[in-house]
C-alpha cells in the first residue's frame, strides 16, 4: 500500500469546517443577486418577443393608413397595380399570384432534387463522401441572394434568351430556377435530418423482406419521414416566398398574371420585389406607402403561418422518430 | 423478368440521387466559376499605360519620371496616326478646286499683259485676283462653313467688276458658286461621310488613347484617360477595325449582327491603312503589362465605378455587420445561456422559443421595412437625430435579423459541452454563474464563434433589409454611425441593374460581387473548419 | 447483470472475495478487543428523503457517516446509491423538479435548508465522479480551479496548493514536467487521479466518490485504491461501488441500499461475512442484483 510519498503535506484549515450555513446579510444579497440575475437574463431573453412584437406593430401601423382610404376587399381582389395613375390603384392579385407563381415553380424544382439528395445523403453514400458533398450544400446557402441575383440577371437571363429565343431572359423561369437553387440547401437539410433520424431498424426490416433499396426508400423510409420531408418543403417555400433580391432582379417586374398560366417564360412581379423596387422612391404618408406595408403585412401574416405550419410537422416529426 | 425490372429500376434510383447530388456541385461551379473568374479581372489584368495615368492622376500612384518616359514614347507612335488622319482631312477634295484657281490667276497675268495694261492698274489687278485666289485656297481648306461662306461672299462681290468682265478672271465667279453649292449640297454628303467616319476614328482613339494632346482636359474622369486595360483595348480595336450594323434580313426574324471592315470606307484613301497600322502597333502605343491591382480593395471609385476599387463599401459592409454584431452577439449568446442553464421548459420558455423560430422565418424585406418604420421614422426622430437611413438602423436591423442565427448556434455549442464539466465545477463550489463563465463558456467558445462567423456572413451579404435603411448606391464615405453607406451587397445590385456606366465596365461589375462572394465564403470556411476542429476536440484530439 | 459482471476485474478475483472478507474479520475483531467510543457522524442523515417529481430516488434514509473513515455504499443499478451521495454535496440540483425531505445534515448543518452556503459546502464536501472529467485546460489549471475560486491569487501559493494536492494524490511524480500540458493528454486512470487532486485542492473535509474506477483498466483501479487507503487518514471518504471486492477491500462502513430504501448499515465485515437481512446476503453472495 506504501507507495514511499504517502506524506501528505497538505495544509489544513485547523482541521475546521468552512460555515455551513449563511449569515443572514449573505443569504439576503445571494438572494436579491440571484433573483436580479434571473430577471435581467430573462429580460435579454425576451429580446426576441419583443423584436417579433415590434415588427409586427410597425409594420402594421404604418399599413394601417391605406384602410382609411381604401378598402382592404379591393386590395385583394383587385389586379390593376398603379400607384402612380390618377386615381391610383391597388389591386394586389397579379403580385400576390406572381409570389405563388415563382414559389410553386421553384419548388417544382426542388423538392424532387432535394428529396434525393436527402436520400442520396442519408442512405446511399459513404461518411467519407458525405464530408465532401455536405461543404457543397453549405456554400450553396453561404452564397448571398443579391450574387445569385447578378448571376441572374448577367448570366443566365442573357442564356436563357439566346438559348430558347425567349422575348426577355429576366422571367419567371429565371427566377424561379434561382429560388430553387436557394431553397434546396434548406429542403435537404432538413428532409436528411428527418430521413436518417429514423434509424436502421426500420431498413433492415424492409431489406430483410427481400425490398431493394428504392422500394425501402420509398415505401418505408419516406412514408415513415414525411413529417419531416413535409416540414422541409414548408421551410423551402418560405425561403423561396422571402426572397428578395433575386426575385427583384431576375423576375422581369411586370405585375401581371402569365397568360396562358403555364407560360413561365413570361415576366412576373412578386410581393417582395414590389416593396423592395418601389418603397424607396414613395412619400411617407401617401396611399402608395401604406399600400407597400400593407404588402409587408400579408408578407409577415403568410410565412408566419407558414411557420406554424412548419412548426407543427417538425413537432410530429420528433414525435414520430421518438417513438420509433 | 420481374426481378430484373426491379434491380433496373433501383439502379436507376441510385443514379438518380447521385446525379441530383452532382448536379448541385455544377450549380456551384457555374455559379461561382464564371463570376469568379470575370471578377478577378478587377484586380489582376493587363493594364495599359493609360492605367497607369490614371493611377497617377487620380491617385497619385507609381513613379511620375518614368511614366512620363512611357507616355513620350507611347505618344510617339500615336502621333503618327494622329498626322495620317489630319493630312486626310485637310485634303478631302479640295486639290483640285485649288489648282484651277491658282491656274486661273496665273493665266490672268499674261492676259493683263497682251491686253497691254501695265503700271499700278496692273499691280492692283493683279493683287485682286491674287486676293481672291488665296480667299477660294483658304475656303477650300477651312472646315469651317462660316469662314467658307465668308470668303465665297467675298469673292462673288467682285462679279459686278467693269474691270474683270469677259475676262479670264471672270472664271473664278463659277468657280466659286459652284465650290460654295458643293459645300453645301452634293460635295458635302461626300465630305461629311468621310468626316462622319474620321469622327468616329477619331471617337474610338479618344476612348482608346485618351485625349487627344492639346485638347482641353475633360471634366468627367472616365473620359480623361484611353483604354486602361488590354481587354477593353481589344474590344476597342474590334471596333475600330469592323464595323458593326444590325440588319433585320427578313421581316420578323430578330436582327442579325453584320460586320464589315472599316477599311472599306476609307477605299483608295491614305486612311485605308489607318485600322491596320493601329492593329499592328497597338502594343507599343498602349504598352500593356500584368498588373496586380490589388488597391482595387481599398481605393475608392470615380465615376460610379468606371474607375477605382470597391474600398468604401467594403468598410461600410464591415461596419454594418460588425457593429450589427456587436449588438446580436450579447444578446443571442445570453438568450442561449438563459435556455440552456436557467429556463425550465414553462410557458415563458415556449413563447420565447416560438418567437425566435418565427423571427427566423420573417423576410428579410419585411426586416427593412421594420428598420424603416421603427428605426429611421419612429427611434431616430426620437432621439433628436436626422430621419434618414445611416449605418446604426442597417446594423440594428440586420442585428435582430440575425439574432435567431445566433441563439440557435449559440444554445447549441452550449448544449454540447458535456455535463460533466459543470458538474465538476458545482462539485468544487463554484457557482452557476462562475461555472458557466470560467467552465461553460470557454468549452462552447469554438462552437459560438463558429456560430458568429455564420451570421457574420449571413449579413454580410444581406440586401433587403439594409436597402430603406442605410445602404446607398453613391455617396460620400460616412463619418459617423449616423450617415448611410455604400456596402458590397446593394451595390452588387445596383451595378447588375442599376448603374448604366457599370455596364460599360463589367471587371468592375463582377469585382464588386466577387468581392462579396469571396469574403462571405473566406467567412463560411473558416467556421467550417474551425466546426472540424471542435469536432476533433470533443472525440478527445 | 450480476454486480460481477459489472466489474471490469479478473476472475480470478472472484475467488478471492472470502479471503478478503476473513482478512476484514480479523481487523474488526482487533477492534473490537479494544472497544471505543464511537466518534460523532460528521454526516447525519434522518429520515431523508429525494424525489424527483413524483418519482422517489431515495426513501427514508437514516445513517451516520463518521470521519476519517471510508464509507461505502453498495447496492444494484437504479437502487439510488448516487442519489444519496448526490445530495451530500447538493449536486442534485442540477436535475429540474428535485424536492427533499426530511434532514440530512453535514456537520450539523442540514445542507437542505434554504440558507445553506452551497459554496463553502461543495468546499467541504469534494467529489469524484464516475468517468474522470477533467477540464479541458492544463493540469495545472484544473488542480488550481478550486483554490483560485477561494480566491488564492498568488502564484507561488498557488503552486505549492498544486503541487501538494498532486503528490496526495500520487500523481506528482508522472505529471511534474507537464503542468502545462491538457488534461485530456492522459489516460483514464490518471485523469481520475487528477481529478481527485482537484478535488483535494479544495481542502475538502469530506470526499464523495461516485463509482471512481467503473470507467478505469484493473492498473488503474487498484492504484486509485491505494490512494483511498491513504487518503482516508486525512479525510471522510464515501464511495458508491457496483464492485463488491471494491467495497469489501476499501471500505471501513458499508451501506445496502436496494430500490431507493436503506437496508442495511453496518461495519464492512459485518454486511459482507454475516448480513442480517436476507436481500444483503443475496446480494453479497451474487444471487441476485
Amino acid at each position: 500500500m506504501d507507495k514511499g510519498n504517502s506524506t501528505l503535506t497538505l495544509k489544513r484549515t485547523a482541521g475546521t469546517f468552512r460555515p455551513l450555513a449563511l449569515t443572514p446579510s449573505e443569504d439576503l444579497k445571494g438572494y436579491i443577486l440571484a433573483h436580479l440575475g434571473r430577471a435581467v437574463l430573462f429580460l435579454i431573453a425576451c429580446t426576441s418577443v419583443i423584436a417579433i412584437f415590434l415588427i409586427f406593430l410597425f409594420v402594421i401601423r404604418e399599413s394601417v393608413g391605406f384602410l382609411q382610404t381604401e378598402s382592404l376587399w379591393g386590395y385583394l381582389s383587385k389586379t390593376g397595380w398603379y400607384p402612380q395613375a390618377e386615381p391610383a390603384k391597388f389591386g394586389s392579385v397579379a403580385i400576390i399570384a406572381g409570389s405563388l407563381y415563382v414559389t410553386a415553380a421553384s419548388l417544382a424544382f426542388a423538392v424532387p432534387i432535394g428529396i434525393l439528395a436527402a436520400a442520396f445523403l442519408s442512405d446511399i453514400v459513404s461518411f467519407r463522401i458525405r464530408a465532401v458533398v455536405k461543404p457543397v450544400i453549405e456554400l450553396l446557402a453561404a452564397i448571398p441572394s443579391v450574387a445569385y441575383g447578378f448571376f441572374a440577371v448577367l448570366i443566365l437571363a442573357p442564356f436563357l434568351q439566346k438559348k430558347f429565343g425567349f422575348p426577355t431572359g429576366t422571367n419567371a423561369l429565371n427566377a424561379s430556377i434561382i429560388l430553387a437553387v436557394m431553397a434546396l440547401p434548406t429542403i435537404i437539410s432538413v428532409a436528411e435530418d428527418s430521413i436518417s433520424a429514423l434509424g436502421r431498424e426500420l431498413r433492415e426490416a424492409s431489406y430483410s423482406l427481400g425490398a431493394t433499396r428504392m422500394e425501402t426508400m420509398f415505401k418505408v423510409v419516406i412514408p415513415a419521414a414525411h413529417s419531416g420531408i413535409i416540414a422541409a418543403v414548408v421551410l423551402g417555400m418560405m425561403r423561396a416566398i422571402g426572397e428578395t433580391m433575386v426575385v427583384w432582379m431576375a423576375s422581369g417586374n411586370a405585375a401581371q398574371i402569365p397568360h396562358p398560366w403555364w407560360d413561365i417564360s413570361q415576366s412576373v412581379r412578386t410581393m417582395t420585389a414590389t416593396i423592395a423596387g418601389e418603397m424607396g422612391e414613395t412619400p411617407k404618408d401617401t396611399s402608395h406607402y401604406y399600400a407597400l406595408f400593407m404588402m409587408g403585412v400579408l408578407l409577415l401574416v403568410l410565412t408566419f403561418s407558414l411557420n406554424i405550419v412548419s412548426e407543427y410537422f417538425l413537432s410530429r416529426a420528433k414525435k414520430a422518430t421518438g417513438r420509433a | 423478368m420481374k426481378l430484373a425490372g426491379r434491380m433496373i429500376l433501383d439502379k436507376t434510383f441510385t443514379t438518380l440521387t447521385a446525379l441530383s447530388v452532382l448536379l448541385l456541385s455544377v450549380i456551384l461551379l457555374v455559379v461561382l466559376g464564371p463570376m469568379i473568374y470575370r471578377g478577378s479581372g478587377a484586380v489582376i489584368f493587363r493594364g495599359t499605360v493609360e492605367f497607369r495615368k490614371m493611377q497617377m492622376g487620380l491617385f497619385e500612384r507609381g513613379d511620375a519620371e518614368a511614366l512620363d518616359a512611357e507616355i513620350a514614347q507611347a505618344q510617339e507612335v500615336r502621333d503618327a496616326v494622329y498626322r495620317q488622319i489630319d493630312e486626310f482631312r485637310q485634303g478631302i477634295d479640295t486639290e483640285e478646286l485649288n489648282e484651277k484657281a491658282r491656274k486661273i490667276h496665273r493665266e490672268f497675268g499674261g492676259e493683263l499683259r497682251s491686253n497691254g495694261i501695265t503700271g499700278d492698274e496692273y499691280s492692283e489687278l493683279r493683287s485682286l485676283t491674287k486676293d481672291i485666289r488665296d480667299k477660294l485656297e483658304e475656303a477650300s481648306e477651312s472646315q469651317d462653313k462660316a469662314l467658307i461662306r465668308r470668303n465665297i461672299e467675298d469673292v462673288l462681290e467682285h462679279q459686278d467688276d467693269d474691270r474683270l468682265k469677259g475676262t479670264l478672271a471672270a472664271g473664278f465667279f463659277p468657280l466659286a458658286a459652284n465650290f460654295s453649292k458643293a459645300v453645301e449640297n452634293a460635295d458635302l454628303a461626300k465630305l461629311s461621310q468621310y468626316t462622319e467616319a474620321i469622327e468616329q476614328v477619331e471617337d474610338i482613339l479618344r476612348q482608346l488613347f485618351g485625349p487627344k494632346p492639346g485638347e482641353p482636359t475633360p471634366a468627367l474622369a472616365r473620359m480623361r484617360y484611353g483604354a486602361t486595360r488590354c481587354d477593353q483595348a481589344q474590344i476597342l480595336l474590334g471596333k475600330l477595325l469592323w464595323i458593326e450594323k444590325w440588319v433585320q434580313t427578313e421581316p420578323g426574324k430578330p436582327l442579325e449582327k453584320i460586320k464589315t471592315p472599316r477599311s472599306e470606307q476609307f477605299a483608295g484613301t491614305p486612311l485605308e491603312s489607318l485600322p491596320g497600322f493601329v492593329e499592328k502597333n497597338l502594343a507599343k502605343m498602349l504598352r500593356p503589362r500584368l498588373t496586380f491591382y490589388w488597391q482595387y480593395f481599398i481605393d475608392d471609385s470615380y465615376n460610379s465605378h468606371y474607375f477605382g476599387g470597391v474600398g468604401p463599401e467594403i468598410l461600410g459592409t464591415l461596419l454594418i455587420t460588425v457593429l450589427g454584431m456587436l449588438f446580436a452577439i450579447p444578446l443571442g449568446l445570453v438568450s442561449a445561456a438563459y435556455l440552456v442553464e436557467c429556463a425550465s421548459d414553462n410557458l415563458a420558455v415556449k413563447i420565447i422559443r416560438m418567437c425566435i423560430n418565427s423571427l427566423a422565418g420573417v423576410p428579410s424585406i419585411v426586416f427593412g421595412l421594420f428598420g424603416l418604420a421603427f428605426f429611421v421614422l419612429y427611434l431616430l426622430p426620437t432621439f433628436g437625430l436626422p430621419s434618414q437611413g445611416c449605418i446604426l438602423a442597417a446594423s440594428l436591423t440586420l442585428a435582430i435579423l440575425t439574432l435567431p442565427v445566433m441563439i440557435r448556434a449559440s444554445e447549441e455549442a452550449i448544449r454540447s459541452v458535456p455535463q460533466t464539466y459543470k458538474e465538476a465545477s458545482l462539485a468544487l463550489g463554484a457557482s452557476r454563474f462562475r461555472t458557466f463563465v470560467t467552465v461553460t463558456l470557454p468549452a462552447a467558445l469554438p462552437g459560438i464563434l463558429t456560430g458568429i462567423i455564420l451570421s457574420l456572413s449571413r449579413i454580410a451579404g444581406e440586401t433587403a433589409p439594409i436597402l430603406f435603411t442605410g445602404a446607398v448606391a453613391l455617396g460620400p464615405v460616412p463619418k459617423s454611425v449616423f450617415q448611410p453607406t455604400r456596402t458590397l451587397s446593394y451595390g452588387s445590385y445596383d451595378m447588375a441593374v442599376g448603374d448604366r456606366v457599370a455596364m460599360m465596365v463589367p471587371h468592375n461589375q463582377y469585382g464588386m460581387v466577387v468581392t462579396l462572394v469571396v469574403l462571405i465564403l473566406l467567412l463560411n470556411g473558416m467556421a467550417i473548419m474551425l466546426r472540424g476542429r471542435v469536432f476533433k476536440k470533443l472525440q478527445g484530439r | 447483470m450480476t454486480p460481477y459482471s459489472a466489474t471490469q476485474q479478473g476472475a480470478e478475483q472472484l475467488t478471492s472475495l472470502p479471503r478478503i472478507i476473513a482478512r476484514r474479520q480479523e481487523q474488526a475483531g482487533a477492534h473490537d478487543k479494544t472497544p471505543r467510543p464511537r466518534p460523532q457522524a460528521i454526516v447525519n442523515s434522518e429520515g431523508f428523503s429525494l424525489y424527483y417529481g413524483d418519482k422517489a430516488g431515495v426513501k427514508d434514509i437514516t445513517m451516520d457517516i463518521y470521519p476519517r473513515s471510508v464509507t461505502a455504499i453498495i447496492g444494484p443499478s437504479g437502487c439510488g446509491k448516487s442519489t444519496f451521495l448526490r445530495s451530500i454535496n447538493r449536486m442534485n440540483d442540477l436535475i429540474p423538479h428535485v424536492r427533499a425531505e426530511g434532514r440530512l445534515a453535514v456537520n450539523g448543518q442540514d445542507v437542505y435548508d434554504k440558507r445553506v452556503n452551497l459554496v463553502n459546502l461543495r468546499q467541504e464536501v469534494g467529489m469524484v465522479f464516475q468517468k474522470p472529467n477533467p477540464f479541458p485546460k492544463s493540469i495545472f489549471d484544473n488542480v488550481a480551479y478550486g483554490p483560485k475560486l477561494q480566491g488564492v491569487k498568488n502564484k507561488s501559493e498557488l503552486q505549492q496548493i498544486v503541487e501538494e494536492s498532486l503528490k496526495a494524490a500520487v500523481l506528482w511524480e508522472e505529471v511534474r514536467d507537464d503542468l502545462k500540458k491538457s488534461a485530456l493528454a492522459f489516460s483514464g486512470g490518471q485523469q481520475q487521479r487528477l481529478c481527485i487532486a482537484r478535488a483535494l485542492a479544495t481542502k475538502p473535509q469530506i470526499l464523495l466518490m461516485d463509482e471512481p474506477c467503473s470507467a478505469l483498466d484493473p492498473v488503474a483501479t487498484g492504484r486509485i485504491e491505494d490512494l483511498i487507503g491513504q487518503l482516508k487518514a486525512k479525510y471522510t471518504i464515501v464511495i458508491v461501488t457496483h464492485n463488491m471486492q471494491q467495497a469489501a477491500r476499501v471500505s471501513d462502513m458499508a451501506a445496502f441500499f436496494c430500490l431507493g430504501e436503506l437496508i442495511e448499515y453496518d461495519t464492512t465485515s459485518k454486511i459482507f461475512s454475516n448480513p442480517s437481512k436476507k436481500a444483503t446476503e443475496d446480494y453479497v453472495t451474487g444471487r441476485f442484483g
